[in-house]
């Protein structure tokens, strides 16, 4: 894996029924996801999907990027920049910043980004994983 | 009873939750967030969670424990996964409160979160950036 290599695209809708098997998951119940009388009244005017979904996405990405090296040795600082609504698709980006050798393997980090069906960025970060040296990921594409 | 957070003050343990990650509560998540990568297969174990899963029990159970209101935002997420977790396996979440404070309207709250196994080994650190909105006599609290 190179740098300026891109990660395999995830793209997914994201409905009200996601948000709500999303609150019982996680126990997640805050208002501002669920009642659509409280979110009327807030910043936003409507209900948003957890921030977290959308970092579940790129973890999604990075796992099918990396595999196992990714649950073992995965890193994720991530800004949640702007809500994603019910009714938003999300897509996911991420592309190779950085490749170190390390006694280890390769230390890969990438910037990450999870942009709505209006271009808004959602969500943007970095996401760092150490892959071994006898199992090195192919890259899905180039930018 | 409310909690009164201009008194929670940093260094103070604010959830600890205890989690069985049974097949059922991992296919609910994974159906949640649509994640279509499936489980990858461990040959020790049962198959691995996805790990944010994890992430999202241990920040939904800060998000119980503190009673974090309405209108509250979370804006800033960090993570570490250091051991996959099989299907089947019992964690422990405890979050411990790093910073405190009040500026422009809001509280601004750093969580710090560890997820140990039974053994006490760990398996994912994280820390959460939350906005909690300020009533107008809210108390600045204790800085972090």
């Amino acid at each position: 894996m190179r740098v300026g290599d891109r990660l395999p695209v995830v793209e997914k809708g994201v409905s009200q029924e996601h948000v709500e098997r999303y609150a019982r998951a996680s126990g997640d119940f805050n208002p501002i996801h669920m009642d659509p009388d409280f979110a009327a009244g807030s910043q936003f005017g409507t209900r948003i999907a957890h921030g977290m979904m959308g970092a579940a996405t790129i973890s999604e990405m990075m796992t099918s990027a990396f595999g196992g090296a990714w649950l073992n040795t995965g890193r994720m600082k991530i800004k949640f920049r702007s809500p994603v609504y019910p009714g938003d698709r999300i897509t996911t980006l991420g592309r190779v910043k950085s490749v170190r050798e390390t006694a280890s393997g390769s230390e890969i980090e990438c910037a990450v980004e999870i942009t709505r069906d209006s271009g808004e960025v959602a969500i943007s970060g970095d996401a760092m994983v150490t892959v071994s040296t006898d199992r090195r990921p192919e890259a899905s594409g180039q930018g | 009873m409310a909690i009164d957070y201009s008194e929670l003050v940093p260094g103070q343990s604010v959830s600890r939750r205890r989690y069985l990650l049974d097949g059922a509560m991992i296919a609910d998540y994974m159906a949640s967030v649509q994640d279509e990568s499936g489980l990858l297969e461990s040959p020790e174990s049962n198959p691995l969670v996805p790990p944010m899963s994890i992430a999202a029990l241990s920040v939904g159970g800060v998000v119980q424990d503190l009673q974090i209101p309405g209108g509250s935002l979370h804006v800033g997420q960090e993570l570490d996964f250091v051991r996959a977790v099989p299907v089947g396996e019992t964690l422990v979440c405890e979050a411990t409160l790093k910073q405190n404070s009040v500026r422009g309207g809001w509280r601004f709250m750093v969580l710090e979160s560890e997820v140990r196994d039974p053994e006490g080994r760990m398996v994912m650190a994280g820390k959460s950036t939350v906005m909690l909105p300020v009533p107008a006599d809210d108390p600045p609290g204790a800085a972090g």
